[in-house]
């Protein structure tokens, strides 16, 4: 349980708001963190583009949270980003490697996917890999490209990833 | 009709899956939705699926055919998406019951250029009873012939009046001579009493006549007081205008109605409801509720939450379009028309207990999406999606999505307010009081300070009177509602 700062109520662990009083327990869970990680912070949200928006700019980045992973992924993609895992024998050499992610138990291609840049979109595409690629849930046929979103899931085989535009 | 794509997706695996897969695969989705093990509204719906697709794929020879129909079909798969955002991704195993926020984002896959251009099928159902004289009923007509000069030549339209009884104005017809039908509304003469039952009934047959899958069949119905023991009758009939895949949207003007019955009409069909605070914004709110049916992309839409067996749901509220707190049982729940240009988006809400949870993957529940696509040869979209998450052991300092966090802000103050007015409704007048100051303050925080200014005035009134006014109750239900669309989201 957690207790509201303001009113003393007991609530749930994982609640974000006092439903007794409203307060913000998360903007209180804040102020206990340094200053410098509250600027951080304060100036993602300011930046951060809208949830589930299509529009990816020349100075976006991509953050790839990697289920499981301790610490997200920020790349830079080109025109093509391919995914995958790297593999010393047919000199396959992805341009994001998840082997240490546990890409081969999880039915990661050696080049499963690649992200594609577009004007102001970013779209994932399936290089035909073995398990699969899915996005948000579904199948993508393979070469055929899909629109990204900030947000997005993306499944390569079993593996999880989440994508955020910055 | 069902698509292809179903199947495997059903069974969460892909569709080149060898079979001792989906053997496993269909192990695992059976125990959690089998009916021994999980008792949830829906549940047994899941489950009967999962058998249907495990016994077709499992079958060499039918998948094989299958197949090749699915093959044939890859690019027209489900064309609504459903995209998740977790309040947290990882959870601690704890003795107690934790709180896990999901909010479901809903909309057509492809960027396709939606031009509001659904044609409609539209009864008007309008109190004429006594208390609309004057000004309401000045604005409503009003209104109504904005209406009729701004339906198409293929849309069809229709005006039901009623008090005691119903009569149909204008019978359903393409609006190929406007003038007339407008001198049809303006002899309208208010009088009796609101039967609320006789006027759903007439516009049902209306809409029925007429009734199509390509069309946006809808019944928007406008009053202003309430209907006296034919409510349940009410509700019931909505249910079938649902399953007939009619929509209906009710508008409540001044403060006489019964708020919380016109907001169950509507959610049996998943429809919307509002509230008119004067009458002059009539004609406002009946435009907007007419323009953005046209920017429908499906019909008939109804959503299956189903949590795991050790997850309890408490409660799904949809945050936009139409603000709406979604009545969790029976499955699967009505959401009528889903939009094809602002996404539709639910916040739910789930307690879950990791007791006895392994370490790894943590499964949620399903949602299960099916809808009607207007003008699609392929009909019926579903669309099924599995929400994971984890337990971990390890600490995770985890920033909750601003969208999420966003949505979660305004739906604190609409709970509050709802929680007030129980309070005071069930004579709890202090903590009711209390509460309603909290709200006045939360709302200052978010920039509302005429709501925080009627919420104060409803702690007043309940002080000295033990009840909120009609009014300062609606207000403050309907306004906390309406900021829950994010911004940028609303197109108006």
């Amino acid at each position: 349980m957690i207790e509201c700062s303001n009113c003393h109520h007991a609530m749930l662990e994982g609640a974000l708001f006092c439903d007794e009083c409203g307060l913000s327990l998360w903007d209180d869970a804040q102020t206990h963190i340094s200053t410098r990680k509250l600027e951080d912070e304060s100036s993602e949200f300011s930046v951060k583009s809208g949830w589930g928006t299509a529009t990816f700019q020349e100075r976006n980045r991509v953050i790839i949270h990697i289920r499981d992973a301790a610490e997200p992924t920020t790349i830079i993609p080109d025109a093509e980003f391919v995914i995958g895992r790297r593999d010393a024998n047919s000199g396959a050499v992805p341009d994001l490697d998840l082997t240490s992610f546990g890409a081969l138990e999880k039915g990661v291609s050696r080049l499963h996917a690649a992200l594609r840049r577009g004007e102001e979109v970013l779209s994932i595409i399936d290089l035909d890999s073995a398990n699969g690629t899915f996005l948000n849930g579904q199948r993508l046929a393979s070469h055929v490209p899909r629109l990204l979103r900030d947000g997005d899931e993306i499944r390569l085989g079993r593996l999880v990833l989440h994508v955020y535009f910055k | 009709m069902e698509l292809a794509q179903d199947y495997y997706t059903i069974l969460g695996v892909a569709p080149d899956a060898p079979a001792e897969d989906l053997r496993s695969a269909y192990r695992i989705a059976a125990r959690r939705f089998h009916p021994d093990v999980n008792n949830a509204p829906g549940a047994a719906l899941i489950f009967r699926d999962i058998n249907k697709a495990y016994e077709l794929l499992s079958d060499r020879q039918r998948r094989r055919e299958y197949d090749s129909q699915l093959n044939a079909q890859v690019d027209q798969a489900s064309n609504l998406e459903i995209s998740v955002q977790y309040s947290r991704l990882h959870l601690q195993p704890l003795d107690e019951p934790q709180l896990v926020y999901a909010l479901a984002r809903i909309q057509p896959m492809l960027e396709r250029t939606l031009t509001a251009d659904a044609p409609l099928n539209l009864c008007l159902v309008i109190d004429k009873s006594t208390s609309m004289k004057g000004s309401r009923m000045q604005h409503l007509k009003a209104a109504s012939h904005r209406i009729i000069d701004e339906c198409r030549d293929r849309d069809i339209l229709s005006v039901v009046v009623f008090s005691d009884n119903a009569e149909v104005l204008v019978p359903a017809q393409h609006p190929d001579d406007p003038r007339r039908l407008k001198a049809m509304v303006s002899t309208i003469q208010p009088g009796g009493a609101t039967a609320i039952l006789q006027g759903l009934r007439a516009a049902l047959a209306q809409v029925e006549r007429h009734r199509d899958a390509r069309y946006v069949n809808h019944i928007v119905l406008v009053t202003d007081g309430r209907t006296y023991g034919d409510e349940e009758d009410c509700l019931r009939l909505a249910s079938e205008a649902h399953e007939r895949g009619v929509g209906i949207s009710g508008m409540g003007i001044g403060e006489d109605w019964n708020d919380h019955f016109l907001d169950t009409l509507a959610s049996k069909t998943g429809g919307s409801s509002t509230y008119i605070v004067s009458p002059e914004m009539v004609s406002r709110f009946l435009r907007e509720r007419v323009r953005s049916l046209a920017t429908a992309y499906a019909e008939r839409g109804q959503i299956l939450v189903v949590p795991a067996a050790e997850v309890e749901l408490n409660s799904v509220m949809r945050i936009s379009p139409d603000p709406m707190e979604m009545s969790i049982t029976p499955q699967p729940i009505p959401m009528g028309m889903i939009d094809g240009i602002v996404p539709t988006t639910l916040m739910l809400q789930f307690h879950v207990s990791t007791n006895g949870a392994d370490i790894g993957e943590f499964f949620l529940g399903r949602v299960d999406l099916g809808a009607e696509v207007l003008g699609s040869a392929s009909g019926a979209e579903r669309t099924v999606r599995d929400l994971m998450i984890s337990v971990s052991k390890e600490v995770h300092e985890e920033e909750p999505p601003t969208e999420l966090l966003d949505a979660l802000s305004k739906l604190i103050l609409y709970r509050l307010q709802d929680r007030a007015r129980e309070d005071i409704s069930n004579g709890r007048v202090v903590e009711g009081t209390h509460r309603l100051e909290n709200l006045a303050t939360r709302l200052i925080e978010n920039g509302q300070e005429d709501l925080a200014q009627a919420a104060l005035q409803e702690a007043q009134n309940a002080l000295k009177t033990s009840t909120l006014s009609e009014e300062g109750a609606k207000r403050l239900k309907y306004g906390t509602r309406a900021l829950l669309p994010f911004a940028g989201d609303s197109d108006d």
